[in-house]
């Protein structure tokens, strides 16, 4: 690809810019968006808005759907802050264990781990598959939420990394959620009682049943996708 | 019936025939109108119009001015010239008698 060459003085820092943004478009409007304000000579600011406004316009639709709403306020958003919150009560908790404390034990802890794990994971599989469309905005709300946090992280004994113990998880998660076509079953109805039976030694904490439903449900979507996959598919083949 | 700017869409078409693409018909809009519009306003419509199956449109050649990139080219299909045609007539029929279309024909 040759160098779009911009009137006006335009730099090649301007460039990356629009073809940051530009990859938010298809192949196809990227190819002939750039080359047109490339061709009318359009100043980096003119092209940016010109390219921000296509990019809007292709996006609104999508957003007619309730999907992308689910994925990003009713996901992503408070997703991110209760794992943040779970990910400092498990490093508060691998701390007291370290330190010799008896409570609440090793146990609680690999157990609060493999939730950790399956909640973030299932979390970001359930974002890759709910609207791969608007992915890219439910992540940047995530990271929003976790730079807010990052902000105003006041434990002196941890670090404030230990907030983002949940990220490599669930970005593995939501891989492999923009990457599958079709859930199993068997496994994610395992991977849902699985982690359901993980979340019973916090049904005792008061108001702990909300936080545990918000970071379970993704699992039991994930379970009612692949119920409807395999019904449909009976049918097909009932046919 | 198509909208104000579909028509516009379609005529600027029709006039650069088969070197109809989405810059010169950006270009041909703002001779005509003296306003340029929009990338975003320019690619949407064209879709939709594609959609109803009024334009047809492909990727074409790839030109140095352009920064090697290729062109969307358009044309309008028999069905799009048929729907402009029946634009125009409309407009033509419905501004017969006011002021402005009278003072517009003295003036030409």
């Amino acid at each position: 690809m040759m160098p779009v060459n911009f009137r006006n003085g335009s730099s090649w820092l301007n460039l990356s810019w629009l073809e940051l943004l530009a990859s938010g478009l298809s192949s196809g409007d990227r190819e002939t968006v750039l080359g047109d304000l490339a061709e009318a000579g359009e100043t980096g600011a003119q092209a940016f808005l010109a390219v921000a406004g296509l990019l809007i316009r292709r996006q609104l639709p999508v957003w007619r759907n309730w999907r992308p709403w689910l994925a990003a306020f009713g996901l992503a958003i408070p997703g991110s802050f209760l794992l943040m919150g779970f990910s400092v009560s498990i490093a508060q908790t691998y701390q007291s264990v370290i330190g010799g404390g008896v409570s609440p034990g090793l146990t609680m802890l690999l157990g609060d781990i493999g939730l950790l794990a399956a909640w973030s994971v299932t979390g970001g599989f359930a974002l890759g598959t709910i609207s791969r469309r608007t992915t890219w905005i439910s992540a940047a709300l995530s990271l929003l939420a976790c730079g807010f946090c990052l902000g105003r992280f006041r434990i002196d004994s941890l670090s404030r990394l230990c907030l983002l113990l949940f990220l490599p998880p669930a970005m593995a998660g939501l891989c492999f959620g923009l990457r599958t076509s079709r859930i199993r079953f068997g496994a994610s109805l395992a991977v849902a009682i699985a982690m359901t039976v993980l979340t019973t030694p916090h049904w005792n904490k008061p108001g702990a049943w909300l936080a545990n439903w918000m970071l379970s449900w993704p699992a039991w979507y994930l379970v009612a996708i692949a119920w409807r996959h395999k019904a449909r598919r009976r049918g097909f083949d009932a046919r | 019936m198509l909208g104000e700017f579909e028509y516009l869409i379609i005529t600027a078409a029709a006039s650069l025939g088969e070197n109809a693409y989405s810059a010169g018909i950006r270009d041909e809009i703002a001779r005509a109108t003296g306003r340029k519009c929009s990338v975003g306003a320019l690619y949407t419509t064209v879709d939709r119009l594609e959609a109803k199956g009024l334009v047809k449109t492909w990727m074409g050649e790839a030109t140095p001015q352009r920064g090697g990139r290729a062109k969307r080219m358009v044309q309008v299909t028999a069905e799009g010239a048929r729907e402009a045609e029946h634009f125009y007539n409309a407009v033509n029929r419905v501004t017969r008698n006011v002021s402005w279309a009278r003072r517009g024909l003295r003036v030409t």
